[in-house]
């Protein structure tokens, strides 16, 4: 796996430092710095309400930090937010859009947000190669839930951004359209494009992911490429204790995390 | 399409724009309730009041059809806009459209443009109606002026919409209180106008939306000379739009959390 394929002197594609998200006054992400490098996939692990979700809307604008510095390409995301979100495609963990129109006006719709001019033929030609060609004059609610899921990255990707944010993408895909969707992630990576995921998949994590961040109550616990995380963890007691056998990166994770669950 | 390498270059706002404004087009046109607040329901009032010859108790064919016009508008805009806005929040529409690169303004303009423009057709429709139902010949200059206090409408009754979404979080809340809002501006407008409340309602009244709106179509459909009554008419509903609208972008969320 390649990473750190940057050219001399441009910047991460990704460098958050210090972030602080709070709602309310309550801290749900404290202090949280990584980076991603062009051509790279990262993947933010971590329980539910770990603060995965929270971390991606600071980058994606929609809330704002109440500390620390983002940018993406070298641009600040409060200062330049449109240039910033020009370069970002992406996936919310749950996606709505306007249920009047169909999945062909949509896809329209937000081709010309992010400059790109489709004709309707166009719309079709491209959303053959992600299997919905036969469901263009439908309403998105009326996608399967898989469907809803390989629409949305569609448009996360209809630009060709520098980086893509994929908020748990492959939540309720069968294997097969997991296995697809790993594939595409890799094809965008190829072509350059870097990729932040959130997962709660331990063999996703370690299929698709150059580097894995494990993060609670808001705080990053451990970051590395999987296999490092494995051996900088695997005498730590707290994963000998759940691992049966060799440990895995899900001992890993559940040792750093504990194993009560979560609400 | 995603061949070319990254693409680094800000959109054009232009298509942005265009997009946006096609989108809320089909989207209005495909919401039926839309579609008949703004258009059928001042229709039906307009015929509905020929049939029963209620021209005497409602006062004049220029004070139907003023009604008629004003009630396209006032549901339109605080039923229509407001709770398609509100519900739109809520399942996070505007989130997925506020992390694209189109400024805020911009989904927010497209919006109201292409609420206005059915606005103006509904209006253009029902004067035409209203005047052959009712045998009246208006000048190229009353139907422009009626026109215009259609804008001025739409604007009053979108502002008050959009200070509801504003001030207020929960969709149910919002439909709520649009309601009683409806009625009670309808009651106080029509009711109150008429004196049957007392000489006070009565002043209240003409410098209430719904009174002030009719005030000014009834005049542009008489074709009644310019009075102090419609200057105060036309200042009650510049102030309207100017303090909610204020108080409707000032304050609005674009998340439902
Ligand atoms: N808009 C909000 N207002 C208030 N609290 C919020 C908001 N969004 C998230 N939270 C809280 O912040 C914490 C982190 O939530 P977040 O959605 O970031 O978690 P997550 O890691 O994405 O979890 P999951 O795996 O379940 O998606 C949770 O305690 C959640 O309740
Ligand atoms: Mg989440």
């Amino acid at each position: 796996m390649t990473s750190e394929v940057n050219e001399p002197g441009s910047p991460p594609v990704l460098e958050v430092s210090q972030l602080r998200v709070a709602y309310d006054g309550r801290t749900v992400v404290d202090g949280v710095s990584f980076r991603i490098q062009r051509g790279e996939i990262f993947g933010l692990l971590g329980p539910n309400g770990a603060g995965k979700t929270s971390t991606l809307s600071a980058i994606e604008g929609l809330v704002r930090p109440a500390w620390g510095d983002l940018l993406v390409d070298g641009l600040d995301v409060e200062q330049q937010p449109l240039a910033v979100k020009a370069l970002l495609g992406v996936q919310l963990q749950s996606s709505s859009f306007q249920a009047e129109l169909s999945i062909q006006e949509i896809a329209r719709l937000y081709a010309g947000l992010y400059g790109v001019k489709l004709s309707k033929d166009q719309v079709r030609d491209s959303m053959r190669t992600v299997g919905l060609a036969d469901e263009l004059g439908k309403k998105f609610k009326q996608l399967s839930g898989g469907q809803q899921q390989r629409l949305a990255l569609f448009i996360a990707t209809i630009h060709n951004p520098l980086l893509l944010l994929l908020d748990e993408p492959t939540a309720g895909l069968d294997p097969q359209s997991r296995r697809g969707l790993w594939r595409r992630i890799e094809e965008l990576r190829s072509e350059g494009n870097s990729i932040l995921l959130t997962t709660h998949s331990m063999e996703e994590a370690q299929a698709v992911c150059d580097r894995v961040a494990i993060i609670d109550h808001g705080i990053l616990l451990t970051e590395g490429r999987p296999s490092e995380l494995i051996n900088k963890h695997k005498d730590d007691p707290r994963v000998l204790s759940v691992a049966h056998g060799a440990p895995t990166l899900e001992d890993v994770f559940i040792g750093l995390t504990g194993s009560e669950i979560r609400d | 399409m995603t061949n070319t390498g990254v693409n680094t270059t800000r959109p054009p706002l232009g298509l942005a724009l265009r997009s946006l404004l096609r989108s809320d087009f089909l989207v209005l046109l495909n919401s039926k309730t839309s579609l008949f607040l703004s258009i059928l329901l001042p229709i039906v009032i307009l015929v509905a009041n020929t049939v029963g010859k209620g021209q005497s108790r409602l006062g004049g064919s220029s004070l139907v059809i003023g009604l008629a016009l004003t009630l396209g508008l006032l549901t339109s805009g605080l039923f229509g806009y407001t709770l398609a806005l509100a519900h739109d929040r809520d399942v996070g529409v505007l989130q997925r459209l506020r992390i694209t690169p189109a400024p805020t303004w911009m989904i927010m303009t497209s919006r109201v443009l292409v609420q206005v423009a059915t606005n103006l057709l509904a209006s253009v429709i029902v004067v035409i109606v209203g005047a052959i139902a009712y045998g009246l010949t208006l000048s190229p200059g009353q139907y422009l002026l009626a026109i215009a206090v259609s804008l001025l409408g739409a604007a009053v009754f979108l502002s008050i919409g959009q200070a509801v979404v504003g001030l207020v979080q929960s969709t149910s809340a919002i439909n709520a209180i649009s309601r009683v809002l409806m009625i009670l501006l309808l009651l106080l407008g029509l009711l109150g106008g008429t004196g049957i409340l007392g000489d006070t309602m009565k002043t209240i009244a003409a410098w209430s939306p719904v009174g002030a709106l009719m005030t000014l179509f009834a005049d542009t459909l008489n074709a009644s000379s310019w009075s102090g009554q419609d200057t105060n008419a036309l200042l009650a509903c510049i102030g309207y739009v100017t303090v909610c609208a204020t108080i409707g972008v000032r304050w609005f969320r674009w998340n439902s959390r």
